[in-house]
């Protein structure tokens, strides 16, 4: 139910920088998910939104009204603290009715509110609880409860599922998407996990240094990456990226040579390519190498490809198998193939 | 192979026991010596010969209650204590907050200026102070004797529960900003709760520290209507009658009494730990 325009932000401390150059449009009713290294600015980020830190620089907007004045009690955002940052003096029925109590929801609709949220997370045998009495992943169901017990215009979720087992992970991921579809509220989300990131997410930021590296829907962030950082930091296993030189559309590397590339450019450039457009095919292409690695995971079989002194991954057949240090030849997919400037790490188009 | 860890753990044990209980006895010592004073005829205890097997008389026991307004004595220590505790706690719990939490200029200076007022020998002050009260017409009162337990105590009840306050995880206050709760609620709900233990470590240790306060009570309190235990101790080693060692020895005693049942109730809140859990790690 808000619109909010992150413009020209930068965080310091002193000569700690935080985040720098943060331009975000969020849309209302999207979700939008910071994803990237720990200590990229994140949490910084969401703070700001929040109102909890002021911004060195830069305006805060939300549905056209500038936010930088506004107390963060007054922003009517709803938060999941990274630490969890549960009232340790109250039971966790008590935590939960907290934020009902201080935005004067009328008192007969608490109980139900509370255990409405409790059920969500599924903890309402824990309700009696102090939080000192509870493991780490009930305490961050516990925070989750305590954003989700009302409805703000912005949720902030900072790394909510981070503590929880993979199963529990992924039920709650889906409860999180379903509620916040159902009730239309603008969520921004962090995380490190990419798999939360892509299937969570209308869009996607990626950062790194406390700078944007892109923003684009989880496809686009796949597909189409800006850089050499957003390249190999989304993907399982990442992307493969070999330096080398292009000269009139071909690509040379030791043990590697792609030829037939439309681009006009040229020079020291990096090809990328995903494992997953790959394919171990027994005929001389793109790359001819030895046998590094065979790991057979059941569904899948990763291979490595030592090309000159590099490691390429590639995901081949589930029953491929091979015998270490024999030569193999791998073909790339032509049109899954990036550049990028190896100076840079700029994408080349 | 765990039989064996399971007795050195017994041995250890019975080691811890003995090292304590030998710590409790030493600690004790004197008190219980007090106490025997107190419990024997005034006869036997200024004989020079050792005395093994001391009789028991009640003699001092009675002699402090009749001679002596000694229930009023202690309404006026317990009055003045708890008064001036209260003052404090009153205006300690605000300052430290601020002192923790907000910043200004000069906040750093503000602490240590509060501090520093404990560093100054209480002698210094204490004319000004007698004309002070004299002139506000509070000598001789109870309720000056709490102004200046709280004044004497206001320094470190501050600087206590601003270490307590310090180890608060800011992140705490920020849910509860995020909640939609004022500084006011914050304070009430979330800080004073998560600090109760320190709020009563300052107080018992302020408690304590009025108990054993003399030198301004006896500038202030002239006559019984203000008399306090520390003073009225003092007014038996003289008189006509000579040093009173049994009576003394009892009413020391009873000095003593308050303070370790208020610490042996409360001692499981001395120790720290109630934010335990609310954040990770
Ligand atoms: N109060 C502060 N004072 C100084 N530097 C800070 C402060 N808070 C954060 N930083 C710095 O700002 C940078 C970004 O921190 P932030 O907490 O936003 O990272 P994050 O992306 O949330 O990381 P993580 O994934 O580990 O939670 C870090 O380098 C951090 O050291
Ligand atoms: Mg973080």
């Amino acid at each position: 139910m808000a619109r909010i325009e992150l413009k020209d932000i930068q965080k310091s401390w002193g000569a700690v920088k935080g985040v720098s150059d943060v331009n975000i449009d969020i849309e209302d009713e999207e979700f939008i998910v910071f994803l990237g290294p720990s200590g990229c600015g994140k949490t910084t980020t969401m703070r700001m939104i929040a109102g909890l830190e002021d911004p060195s620089e830069g305006a805060i907007v939300m549905d056209g009204e500038t936010m930088n004045e506004i107390d963060a009690r007054d922003r009517d955002v709803a938060m999941v603290f990274q630490g969890y940052a549960l009232y340790p003096n109250m039971t966790i029925y008590e935590n939960i009715r907290f934020p009902l109590r201080m935005r004067g929801v009328p008192k007969d609709q608490h109980d139900a509110k509370v255990r409405r949220a409790a059920e969500f997370v599924e903890l309402t045998d824990y309700l009696d609880r102090k939080p000192g009495a509870l493991s780490g992943g009930q305490r961050q169901r516990a925070a989750l409860a305590r954003a989700i017990v009302r409805q703000p215009q912005v949720f902030l979720m900072d790394e909510p599922l981070s503590n929880l087992d993979a199963k529990l992970r992924q039920a709650m991921r889906v409860q999180i998407k379903h509620i916040q579809r159902e009730l239309k509220i603008t969520t921004v989300y962090v995380t490190h996990d990419q798999i939360e990131a892509m299937t969570l997410a209308d869009r996607i930021v990626i950062m790194e240094k406390g700078a944007i590296q892109q923003i684009g829907t989880p496809d686009q962030i796949y597909n189409d990456p800006a850089n050499t950082f957003v390249a190999a930091f989304i993907g399982s296993p990442p992307m493969n990226l070999v330096e080398g030189t292009l000269e009139g559309g071909v690509f040379r590397a030791p043990g590697i040579a792609v030829e037939n590339l439309s681009t006009r450019h040229s020079g020291q450039v990096t090809l990328g390519v995903r494992p997953e457009d790959c394919t171990v095919t027994g005929i001389p292409t793109h790359l001819s190498g030895t046998v590094y690695g065979v790991e057979p995971t059941g569904d899948v079989t990763y291979l490595t490809v030592k090309a000159g002194d590099k490691l390429i991954e590639v995901k081949a057949d589930r029953d491929y198998r091979a015998t270490l240090n024999t030569p193999e030849t791998v073909t790339f997919d032509l049109t899954r193939i990036y550049l990028f400037d190896t100076a840079t790490g700029q994408r080349l188009r | 192979m765990a039989s064996q860890r399971k007795k050195s753990k017994g041995e250890n044990l019975a080691l811890r026991y003995l090292i304590l209980g030998g710590w409790a006895l030493f600690c004790l010592a004197p008190v219980l010596w007090f106490l025997s004073i107190g419990l024997r005829p005034r006869t036997e205890i200024i004989t020079p010969q050792p005395i093994y097997f001391p009789s028991f008389s009640l003699d001092a026991w009675h002699m402090i209650w009749s001679d002596w307004p000694m229930g009023q004595y202690l309404r006026n220590s317990v009055a003045a204590i708890i008064g001036s505790v209260i003052i404090d706690l009153v205006l300690a719990i605000p300052a430290a907050y601020s002192l923790s939490r907000f910043t200004y200029k000069g906040r750093e200076d503000i602490g240590f200026y509060i501090l520093s007022t404990r560093m100054m020998a209480p002698a210094i002050v204490a004319v000004p102070i007698f004309f002070l009260f004299r002139n506000l017409g509070l000598l001789d009162t109870i309720w000056a004797l709490m102004l200046i337990y709280a004044a004497i105590n206001l320094s470190f009840v501050t600087w206590i529960i601003r270490s307590y306050m310090l180890d608060i995880p800011k992140e705490l206050e920020d849910a509860a900003k995020t909640d939609g709760a004022g500084e006011l609620r914050i304070l009430w709900e979330i800080i004073i709760p998560a600090i109760l233990p320190g709020i009563i470590t300052a107080s018992v240790i302020a408690m304590i520290f009025a108990i054993n306060e003399f030198l301004f009570t006896l500038l202030i309190a002239s006559t019984p209507d203000a008399y306090t235990m520390s003073v009225a101790l003092s007014n038996f080693t003289g008189g006509s009658d000579g040093v009173i060692y049994n009576a003394i020895a009892l009413v020391a005693f009873l000095a003593f009494v308050p303070v370790f049942l208020v610490v042996v109730a409360i001692q499981k809140h001395l120790s720290r730990g109630l934010t335990m859990g609310a954040v990770k790690g």
